[in-house]
């Protein structure tokens, strides 16, 4: 006996033939059920979901083998083996009976053990392909599942990667369909202060691992420039975060930019990224520049350099970074693309407009059908005047439309700390919580920056701002300011805001006190300090940023006001 | 009756080893196998025997091709040949000797029913 019984139909026309069958087949402890002819054996598949058919083939009403061609085309992918009883002996015959969708044949007179072999091995047959669709259905379900969860993922990491400022005209990028779980990272934001951060990053390895990890990184990078931090400090935050959340052998190459529009200068931090290029506008001479520290997430904090490079760029100088997926590119006999043919370009470049797209089209012709797949990272960045990249747009963050307004703080900075700590973006990001305050993040830098350096420099170091108006007097200016620092000793620099809810919205007084001798600002603030000797104080620069300035005591305390409408927020 | 005492010549129409294994098989299922088959044949040879002096070869093909299979599966050899023989020059749609075939094949079933009998 079976330890699974099968149900089996015995369609024949013959009453004594279906009796030997049947007995052969019972023996077996098989179930079975009969059919009389071929429009029966159809009727009897369909209402009993034989697991095998044994056909005969010239039967009245339908003949076995029409029978046959409607029940294979209604099995769907289910395996039903059909095995035709036969007397015909012609070859011919017997493979007309194939043909029209029959599994085997067995011939008369009926033979039991060739007919209990052949049960025996459809049985087989059919358990195997049960299992197999059963797995085929689970694989493909946990593949549902998977490309479910990449999607989320994908819609995740969108959200957190894709507020950023690429689509400015100064930028022209090539990011890969597949760029999420490649692990690359393309992040560019603008500063409070104007210029902009640009963030390139090429993870180890693909898929989840490598996705992951941009998360905290993209955070970082736009929530610290939103607030006005500095690309070490951002680049420091990164590194300690990588290195606490990614296991060990991971971790991240990247090139990070600031891009300073008004200076025309860029500053570059890069880690493990190939050399990037600097197109001179008027030379059309080409720089490398390389990478001069270790990934992020390899050192600790303690370890870490953050130490970053300068360099010039005038407008229309270009910028070209990439990962290391555009190099190492291959085409379908595996030849690397690789720097020399990248170098052709440049030197082949005739528009510089048009570099961006040749190395885009060059590298799709190398690469062809096999390079679809590839992680291919490509950025330009042009210097460009800042009027055309626009105003910074800070985006307002929900919630509450005032959030705190009565509220007061001092913040005073001694000794060392004086000079060497940055306060602003700690101010800043104090300030930000007040919405309507965030949305004026740009101003407020500009005016907390200007008050700060007075009262450090002209204050506490004694300075005179007579010195910066022209190009000698600047020189002179920071050899006394690097001298004054070294010799300062006790000094201090205090601020203290106070905020308070107004009808329309809310009201920041914010008061500077230094340690200095103050100077001799009567008679100046009638004039508005419009004269040749404070011009150097920035003083016509706070005034168009706040509603009011005034020097209190003896012109070593500063008091800005700076007023706000909730009905201005809510446009 | 005419086959008394020429037993020893009838075993030729059954295969006797094969029919003593499908008994063995069929069990106490054997004597509705027989009775079946004799009633089909019964009901089937006298509709043959007037397909062939109709000389309708489609009726007659059907009948002596089923008729051929059930007997070859109770292992009347020479009744299955002979029947085969019809249905050949059936489907060549030749009915010259048919009708002498035929009283061959009334003949040869006679024997085997008799043999089939004494088994039970």
């Amino acid at each position: 006996m079976v330890d699974s019984p099968l149900n089996i139909l015995i369609a024949d026309d013959n009453k004594s033939d279906r009796l030997i069958l049947a007995a052969i087949v019972k023996k077996m402890g098989h179930h079975v059920c009969f059919a009389e002819d071929g429009l029966q054996a159809v009727a009897q598949f369909n209402e009993q979901k034989p697991d095998i058919i044994l056909l005969d083939v010239m039967m009245p009403n339908m003949n076995g083998q029409e029978a046959a061609l409607i029940i294979k085309s209604s099995v769907g992918e289910n395996m039903v083996p059909i095995i035709f009883l036969t007397s015909l002996q012609d070859a011919t015959d017997l493979a007309k009976c194939l043909d029209s969708g029959g599994d085997d044949f067995l011939t008369k007179p009926y033979n039991k053990i060739i007919l209990q072999a052949k049960i025996n091995a459809f049985s087989r047959m059919t358990k195997m392909h049960i299992t197999l669709q059963h797995q085929r259905d689970l694989i493909s379900e946990h593949n549902e599942h998977m490309v479910n969860e990449q999607e989320v993922a994908r819609a995740v990491f969108d959200n957190v990667t894709h507020s950023g400022c690429l689509n400015l005209p100064n930028l022209k990028y090539l990011l890969s369909p597949f760029s999420v779980f490649n692990g690359d990272v393309l992040l560019a934001a603008r500063k409070p202060s104007g210029s902009m951060h640009i963030l390139l990053g090429d993870f180890t390895g693909h898929g989840l691992p490598a996705a992951i990890g941009a998360m905290p990184l993209a955070e970082i990078f736009y929530g610290m420039t939103a607030k006005g931090f500095l690309m070490e400090d951002i680049l420091r935050e990164i590194n300690s975060k990588l290195k606490n959340i990614l296991p060990i052998g991971y971790f991240c190459c990247v090139c990070m930019l600031n891009l300073n529009f008004r200076k025309e200068q860029i500053e570059v931090w890069m880690g493990g990224l190939p050399d990037f290029y600097l197109l001179r506008h008027d030379t059309k001479k080409v720089d490398k520049i390389a990478s001069t520290h270790l990934p992020l997430g390899v050192l600790s904090s303690q370890g870490f350099d953050c130490k970053t490079q300068r360099f010039s760029l005038r407008r229309e100088d270009r910028l070209y970074m990439w990962s290391d997926g555009i190099i190492e590119s291959r085409n379908d006999e595996g030849d690397l693309f690789g720097e020399e043919r990248l170098m052709d370009i440049f030197n082949a470049n005739k528009v510089q407009d048009n570099l961006f797209d040749e190395i885009v089209n060059r590298l799709n012709e190398f690469t062809g059908e096999s390079g679809k797949d590839d992680d291919t990272t490509l950025l330009e960045v042009r210097m460009v005047e800042e009027s055309e990249v626009g105003e910074v747009n800070i985006d307002l963050s929900s919630g509450m439309i005032t959030g705190p307004t009565d509220w007061n703080m001092r913040y005073t900075l001694r000794g060392d700390t004086l000079k060497t700590f940055n306060p602003l973006p700690v101010m800043l990001g104090i300030l930000s919580d007040v919405p309507a305050l965030h949305g004026l993040s740009g101003q407020l830098y500009t005016l907390m920056s200007e008050l700060f350096s007075n009262a450090f420099e002209h204050g506490v170091l004694g300075l005179s701002s007579e010195l910066k108006k022209d190009a000698k007097g600047f020189a002179e200016y920071y050899a006394q300011r690097e001298e004054a620092m070294k010799s300062m000793g006790e000094g201090s620099v205090t601020f203290e805001f106070d905020h308070t809810p107004t009808s329309e919205g809310g009201r920041l007084a914010l008061m500077v006190i230094d340690s200095g001798g103050g100077f001799d600002y009567q008679g100046k603030q009638d004039n508005q300090f419009n004269d040749q000797g404070y011009s150097g104080r920035g003083i016509p620069l706070i005034m168009s940023i706040c509603d009011s300035l005034e020097y209190l005591g003896n012109g070593n305390t500063v008091k800005v006001t700076l007023s706000w409408s909730a009905k201005g927020l809510e446009e | 009756m005419e086959c008394k005492g020429t037993g020893g010549i009838s075993l030729a129409h059954l295969n006797m080893p094969q029919i003593m294994e499908l008994k063995e098989l069929m069990d106490d299922m054997f004597g509705d196998l027989i009775t079946t088959y004799l009633c089909d044949s019964e009901e089937k040879l006298p509709r043959l025997e007037a397909a062939i002096n109709e000389a309708n070869s489609a009726l007659c093909t059907e009948l002596s091709h089923s008729l051929k299979g059930s007997s070859a599966n109770i292992y009347a050899e020479d009744l299955s040949a002979l029947l085969k023989n019809i249905e050949d020059l059936a489907r060549a749609d030749s009915f010259e000797s048919l009708p002498d075939g035929f009283i061959n094949i009334e003949h040869e079933f006679q024997v085997v029913k008799k043999e089939l009998l004494a088994l039970l």
